[in-house]
């Protein structure tokens, strides 16, 4: 049972702060070697959480569905709506699918996806987090100076395009509708799945390329 | 609480690092950190908030400089030690003083979750109080409990943009209790909360009634 106390929870954190090994390699060796001991954790179940981000669910996925809604009018006004249903629809749901929604980019407004006081994401759509989007930096300046964010990942925006910051503050999750670029007439889904960057979902990237990398 | 995870608008912080950007867990052992997190959390089924406000306990210097999933597994160790499923002497001494009576998550139940969304909307209990258009100030102060109000957008004005069905207070849930409340999305203007911005960027976020007043 878990006691909701703040209180006893610092005096945890300071006494494995105390007693853990500091080096995180060797931590986490003596974490599982402990917790496995104990029966508290199944080795086999660790390695089944690393493949299912590995192997399985990445930015592939939110691809194949951006992709989709850049040819298919109705599935994309169904994104729009109710993105969790949508995804389902593909078979692609998934953690942090129940509440999904989708924001669209459009030739004067740009979306960018922040979690400050965490690290919210929609993995099950886009796989792990990038490193950056879990830190302080990335955390600390999206929604205070977004356009300085995204020129570092080379997105100079306009002062006529405005920006609007999505800071996931409760369950919903969401991820950005980038605009298709021209030149892409005539090509299928696969192919223009392959135009779509992981950051353009999150919005660190805006115009794709009409070629793959 | 006002605690250093509360990062939004906090000044002083350099380049994004986009190293290791493609890689999901940049190196085995944060993978293995993941892995053994989420095994744990799963054992006892800790509400999502509780996961949180514990996260946002560890000490400010190692929240700040510590690995991501190495904090996820210090935070998955304190909720175990919490539970009583592990002693701080163990911790101390590496060596089980004796097994779990809790069953551990199998491969097939992982399997299960990570192909299962949660749904967090419960019934709701009374018509929500705002509607889509309505103009809401924030609430001037947190406290010092769970809460996902961000202090940078405290004592705020801005619009309804969506009402979002109802969902568990975070600040509630996070001391043992369920009170499910309406959802929104606020829409902020930038320029109102930071005085070097101009223009008309703007920020939203998602908030429980009860840190909403009518404007």
């Amino acid at each position: 049972m878990s006691s909701f106390d703040p209180n006893k929870i610092a005096d945890i954190h300071r006494h494995l702060h105390s007693h853990l090994p500091p080096e995180p390699a060797l931590r986490v060796k003596a974490i599982e070697s402990l917790l496995v001991e104990k029966g508290l954790v199944d080795p086999q179940a660790v390695d089944a959480w690393i493949e299912a981000y590995t192997e399985d669910i990445g930015p592939k996925r939110g691809a194949r569905v951006v992709a989709r809604a850049w040819l298919d009018p109705a599935f994309k006004a169904q994104l729009l709506d109710d993105a969790g249903a949508a995804v389902a629809e593909m078979g692609l749901q998934g953690q942090a699918t129940g509440h999904l929604k989708a924001v669209e980019n459009t030739p004067t407004t740009h979306n960018l996806v922040v979690c400050t006081l965490c690290s919210c994401y929609p993995f099950g759509i886009l796989g792990m987090a990038p490193a950056w989007y879990k830190a302080a930096e990335y955390r600390a300046r999206a929604v205070r100076d977004p356009r300085g964010v995204l020129r570092e990942f080379g997105v100079d925006l306009d002062e006529s395009i405005a920006v609007r910051v999505w800071d996931s503050t409760a369950e919903l999750r969401y991820m950005v509708l980038p605009q298709r670029p021209a030149g892409t007439e005539g090509l299928d889904e696969d192919a223009l799945a392959a135009l779509v960057t992981r950051n353009a979902m999150i919005g660190t990237d805006r115009d794709l390329s009409p070629e793959a990398a | 609480m006002d605690g250093v995870h509360d990062l939004g608008g906090k000044e002083g912080f350099g380049p994004v690092n986009r190293a290791h950007e493609d890689d999901p867990y940049h190196g085995d052992h944060n993978a293995r950190a993941y892995g053994l997190a989420m095994s744990i959390r799963a054992t006892r089924a800790y509400p999502i908030d509780w996961f949180r406000h514990v996260r946002e306990l560890i000490e400010p210097t190692d929240y700040l400089t510590r690995p991501y999933f190495d904090q996820w597994l210090q935070t998955a160790m304190a909720l175990a030690i919490d539970a009583g499923d592990v002693s701080p002497d163990e911790v101390a001494s590496g060596k089980s003083a004796g097994r779990v009576s809790v069953a551990p998550l199998r491969p097939d139940d992982v399997r299960r979750a990570v192909t299962t969304p949660v749904d967090f909307e419960r019934p709701a209990t009374a018509a929500p109080a705002f509607a889509i258009g309505d103009r809401v100030r924030t609430a001037a102060h947190g406290h010092s409990g769970h809460t996902r109000l961000p202090a940078y957008a405290r004592n705020a004005t801005g619009t309804v943009l969506a009402h979002r069905g109802t969902h568990p207070l975070p600040d509630a849930e996070a001391r043992g209790e369920e009170r499910a409340e309406p959802l929104y999305t606020v829409v902020l203007r930038a320029a109102d909360l930071f005085p070097e911005v101009s223009g008309n960027d703007e920020i939203t976020l998602d908030l429980w009634e009860s840190y909403l007043a009518r404007a």
